[in-house]
């Protein structure tokens, strides 16, 4: 029996009155990939949000491992890739410096890097192919470098839980799939993934889990169980997606 | 002019006391303001920074009336700006630079008040346009006081200034306080701002809190560079603008600004890659 890792009770979040997630309840196993699955505006970011403690839910609570998610970042144990990165991209800073700051939490107050760390620097950005861009300013990258630059940064922090918001948006398929086999390699060394996404096609080839939202959890469980037709349809409104229709 | 009258002008003045102080003081401050300079411009904090400058203005003016230390009271009304600034932003609806406009000319009407009633002579030019020519003893000691503070706290904390203004999420996402490290620059915000007030005055602080820090931006796409080049130009500027303002017999916080000003036009004109030559010459190759 696997241990809890992302554990979501009764969350309701609300912008300006209007609620956005109603009651969520989802358990996410440690050492799994979960899809998170629904339309746009269904609550897949603003759960990601509330899991990170960055909107402050109406009601309900998030723990991580056991622990409220404050604790948890202190460690360093949890990295968030955003939807799209708010970041000025004239910033003057590099792609390895950005990766750099992955390893902030665990340097001292004065955030000198060690050898340890310029190592994980690089096998980061190794991983996502992105070497040969280390010292190119931040904002002159496509868009799907920019995308990798701060997954790489996530790799860097080396949290045992991911939280990626749309990783695949933008990203060409040879990328896509080398960044599904990285997750998969991430997921056999221990680590804990929640990835939205829209491309439903993939979910089977590497989700154990998936995660229904609409305005609220919809069903969450082993690919298998939930990843059905009829719960499908209920997350989109009664409009069965394409990709899936193709499939049967 | 040959190397003996450029020499001649830089030491002759030197054997006045006065012009030693001031010399020493405008370099420092030019230091300070143009460390902090490079975080207020990738902040885009530049009204804050000129909101601030403007509130302190009754701090200095009780500071005189009640014979305190000038630097005690701007600092506590600088920082009480900052404070009323997030305390009405965060409780109504009203935008931000509206609440910034709000607030300091709030603070600086009173201090023209307390300026107008006071019984003891407060020279209004020197608050508002700086005295560094005339700076007495223990004003250098409060600004160098300050200057160390403030310089020892950026140092200890650039990295995560930087990352504070680069990307406060990924920030909060590794555990780091925001909120501290808000309020931690804006506390810096106030120190600089009182460590310059002599030599430029509240009128003119803004200009060194980011006119270094933008012909840094504009020369260099590496943090580590950008600050070096603001360093440069802003104690460059501070200190010759000093003598300048000594040789013409003009307003040394003038003299200061001006230069600094036509250091940013020649950088972005001339700058190597994001300059408006390259710029221009780059879009006519590209046009067919
Ligand atoms: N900052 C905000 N202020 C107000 N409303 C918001 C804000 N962010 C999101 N919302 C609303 O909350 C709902 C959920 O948004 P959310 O971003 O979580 O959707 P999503 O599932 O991530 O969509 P997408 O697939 O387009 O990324 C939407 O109705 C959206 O309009
Ligand atoms: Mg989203």
């Amino acid at each position: 029996m696997k241990s809890i890792s992302i554990d979501v009770e009764n969350l309701t979040v609300a912008y300006n009155g209007k609620v956005a997630l109603h009651e969520a309840t989802v358990q996410l196993s440690s050492s799994s990939i979960s899809g998170l699955v629904g339309m746009n505006g269904s609550g897949k970011s603003t759960l990601f949000k509330a899991i990170m403690g960055f909107i402050t839910p109406r009601s309900g609570r998030v723990l991580i491992n056991g622990l409220p998610v404050r604790h948890v970042q202190k460690q360093s144990l949890i990295a968030y890739v955003p939807q799209s990165e708010e970041v000025d991209w004239n910033f003057p800073v590099s792609v390895s410096d950005v990766v750099m700051m992955g390893r902030y939490g665990y340097m001292n107050l004065l955030r000198i890097p060690r050898t340890r760390d310029r190592r994980i620097v690089a096998e980061s950005l190794a991983r996502v192919q992105m070497t040969e861009f280390k010292d190119r300013q931040i904002g002159e990258l496509s868009g799907g470098q920019k995308k990798r630059a701060f997954l790489a940064r996530a790799l860097a922090q080396q949290g045992k839980i991911l939280l990626l918001d749309e990783p695949f948006t933008g990203v060409d398929v040879k990328t896509e799939k080398a960044m599904v086999d990285l997750l998969i390699e991430l997921r056999d060394q221990g680590h804990t993934i929640l990835i939205s996404t829209h491309d439903l096609a993939s979910i089977e080839t590497f989700c154990d889990q998936v995660v229904l939202v609409n305005k609220t959890i919809l069903a969450y469980g082993s690919t298998a169980d939930v990843f059905t037709e009829e719960n499908l349809t209920r997350t989109f409104g009664g409009v069965m997606p394409h990709q899936l229709r193709k499939q049967n | 002019m040959d190397m003996q009258s450029v020499w001649q002008w830089f030491v002759a003045p030197l054997q006045y006391e006065f012009m030693v102080k001031a010399v020493v003081v405008s370099a420092m401050v030019g230091l300070v303001c143009a460390v902090l300079s490079c975080y207020m411009t990738l902040k885009g904090w530049a009204l804050m920074g000129d909101a601030v400058s403007h509130a302190v203005m009754p701090g200095v003016v009780l500071a005189y009336i009640l014979n305190i230390p000038f630097a005690i009271g701007a600092f506590v009304f600088g920082l009480s700006s900052v404070l009323a600034i997030g305390f009405i932003k965060s409780k109504t609806r009203i935008k931000e630079d509206t609440v910034i406009g709000l607030v300091f000319t709030g603070f600086f009407a009173l201090g023209l008040v307390l300026v107008s009633k006071s019984p003891s002579n407060i020279d209004l030019q020197h608050i508002l346009f700086g005295n560094v020519l005339g700076i007495p003893d223990r004003d250098i000691v409060q600004t160098a006081i300050v200057s160390l503070i403030t310089l020892a706290i950026i140092l200890v904390l650039r990295k995560d200034l930087l990352l504070f203004c680069f990307d406060p999420t990924h920030a909060r996402s590794i555990g780091l306080n925001v909120t501290a490290l808000n309020y931690t620059f804006l506390t810096l915000l106030s120190l600089t701002i009182v460590a310059a007030l002599q030599t430029v005055g509240i009128i003119l602080v803004v200009a060194m809190l980011v006119t270094p820090g933008a012909v840094g931006y504009l020369l260099s796409d590496r943090f580590d560079h950008m600050t070096w080049i603001a360093i440069a130009s802003g104690v460059f500027s501070s200190v010759v603008g000093t003598y300048i303002s000594y040789h013409i017999d003009g307003s040394t916080g003038g003299c200061i600004v001006v230069l600094q000003t036509l250091l940013f036009v020649i950088a972005m004109i001339f700058a190597p890659k994001h300059g408006l030559l390259v710029r221009s010459s780059k879009r006519l190759n590209e046009s067919p």
